[in-house]
């Protein structure tokens, strides 16, 4: 049983410094920033398609996929490098931007930016905005995230896969190609980066699908997302996400992502 | 902070007042809010797009059904039929930025041609000094009308002045200070851990948006309520009735269930979350 001195208040309800004009900010910390690789693109980059992994299952996907190459690197100066590999790696504290195409400068090109690091929701915002509508400026986003279990007000099974979406104006009045799946419930919120990026895809006009999906680890989500993928870049190569899929059927075990092990 | 106006909207001058809430206990303003949009079916026109607002999104929280329209941390909605912008807040602000906040929603709300501001906050009700349950739930207010915050409006109202007001205390006159732009006043930022009892209200998102406001040279009221966390749903209905007595609307400006004055939000249907699962029984 928790400590219902220490436990989080639920999503609703505000901690003491939420309501506290004299609380002192947080130390700033120097900005994010994108590095990409040799040669450096020319920018910005004009993607028609922009997707962005932050669930586990989608970053398992997207890890598996060949084919992909290395174009940069956003940076977030707080997150640590140590224990990071020279090669990517699902274990890895990195936030990769790929390409799925030959040349990233295309304007056919597809990125996949797989954000295998925390980002706080205080950070979310600056993160969101380096991504889409600065070096970046893509046609389309589509982000996979997982249910937030705290922020939702229905039920959740955890042998049970479901799904749902949000999407700005301008993908609901798309006539080709949106996501086929039901919305998510009013009621419920998102947050964190997920949230920030569709938000910065509502306010710049943009083309943009959030699809969250639970449970939060599995071969059945991790299923769905190849499929889902598929259905949305058809020329995607997923035959290689089935290998060792059942391997991924439990929580990683909690240790490989503490910052002592490294 | 930036005002987006939505694909194929535009914003009406003559919507010349503001209703908005303040982060408060038990998120009465936001409900309140939320009860004034529903039922003056307000139309959303817009978001304000500030780096200080910590992100979310949800579906469409009004109905009558919810259609996939994405809702942001911060959206403006204007009902024509009663001259009323409501904007409505969704998520908190950034730890240590609600100065900064409130400064950047004013300058939004002058900028914009707004004259007059209502904000709607709860209290901690166990602030409360003097309990007098013989008139039944009481609303509360502060004015920028006259300087010890007192407003003739108000007061014919039947709602009283928040007393603990003082515009002479360190923390109201910090305020003061802070979003006066030629403010000789040089004073420092009071330290959380030198807060007393009194600094109570001036520590609130409600002063600062009122301080904020004040220094825009515009008409500000706040109206609050005493409340503990838990069903806040009354506190909602009565701050949005005093916001609705305090403009002047009849009922017919409003477009309730059944030909009443208010329409349930239809987001409140799963504010507790999921009924208990029967099964088990």
């Amino acid at each position: 049983m928790e400590d219902v001195l220490t436990e989080n208040p639920p999503p609703s309800r505000f901690f003491q410094e939420d309501l506290n004009n004299f609380v002192s900010p947080s130390e700033p910390l120097p900005s994010p920033f994108i590095l990409f690789s040799n040669p450096k693109p020319e920018l910005p980059l004009r993607p028609s398609l922009l997707i962005v992994a932050i669930s586990s299952p989608s970053l398992y996907v997207f890890h598996s996929l060949p084919s992909k190459s290395l174009i940069g690197s956003l940076i977030i100066p707080e997150v640590p490098f140590s224990g990071n590999t020279v090669e990517p790696s699902l274990q890895d504290k990195t936030c990769n931007i790929y390409s799925l195409t030959s040349s990233a400068d295309d304007k056919n090109s597809i990125l996949l930016v797989s954000v295998q690091l925390h980002v706080s929701p205080e950070r979310s915002n600056l993160v969101s905005r380096l991504l889409i509508g600065q070096d970046i400026i893509p046609e389309r986003v589509v982000i996979l995230d997982s249910v937030q279990s705290r922020n939702f007000r229905g039920r959740l099974s955890p042998d049970e896969t479901l799904a749902a979406k949000l999407e700005t104006s301008s993908e609901k009045e798309a006539v080709t190609s949106r996501v086929n799946l039901d919305y998510f419930p009013s009621g419920s919120v998102i947050d964190g980066l997920s949230a920030s990026l569709l938000s910065r895809c509502q306010v710049k006009n943009i083309r943009g699908t959030l699809v969250v999906s639970w449970p939060e680890f599995g071969s059945n989500v991790i299923r769905f997302v190849r499929a889902l993928l598929k259905n949305i870049v058809p020329s995607l190569d997923v035959a290689s996400v089935n290998k060792e899929l059942e391997k991924c059927s439990s929580r990683k075990d909690a240790w490989t992502e503490s910052d002592l092990y490294t | 902070m930036e005002f987006v106006v939505e694909e194929g909207k535009r914003v009406h001058e003559e919507c010349s007042t503001l209703i908005l809430p303040a982060l408060s206990i038990g998120n009465v303003g936001q409900l309140a809010v939320d009860l004034l949009v529903s039922s003056t079916a307000g139309e959303r026109v817009g978001y304000l797009d500030d780096l200080n607002l910590l992100p979310c999104v949800g579906n469409d929280a009004y109905g009558p059904l919810p259609c996939g329209d994405l809702a942001l941390p911060l959206e403006v909605y204007e009902s024509s039929s009663t001259a009323i912008t409501l904007a409505q807040q969704r998520s908190p602000v950034a730890k240590g930025m609600m100065i900064k906040f409130a400064e950047n929603i004013a300058e939004f709300a002058a900028s914009s041609g707004k004259k007059d501001v209502i904000v709607l906050s709860s209290l901690d009700f166990q602030r409360l000094h003097n309990l007098d349950l013989s008139r039944g739930p009481q609303v509360y207010y502060l004015s920028n009308a006259e300087s010890d915050g007192r407003d003739d409006r108000c007061e014919r109202l039947g709602f009283g002045r928040l007393r603990e007001y003082d515009s002479e205390g360190r923390c109201w006159k910090y305020l003061s200070s802070v979003f006066e732009e030629n403010s000789k006043d040089e004073l420092s930022f009071p330290s959380e851990d030198e807060l007393e009892d009194m600094d109570y209200y001036p520590s609130l998102p409600f002063a600062a948006l009122f301080s904020a406001f004040k220094a825009r040279g515009l008409k500000v009221t706040c109206l609050l309520c005493y409340c503990s966390e838990g069903d806040n749903i009354p506190d909602a209905f009565l701050l949005a009735e005093a916001a609705s007595k305090l403009m002047g609307l009849s009922p017919d400006k409003f477009h309730g269930e059944e030909g009443g004055k208010w329409r349930i939000p239809y987001s409140w249907k799963s504010m507790y979350g999921a009924p208990p699962d029967m099964s088990m029984f």
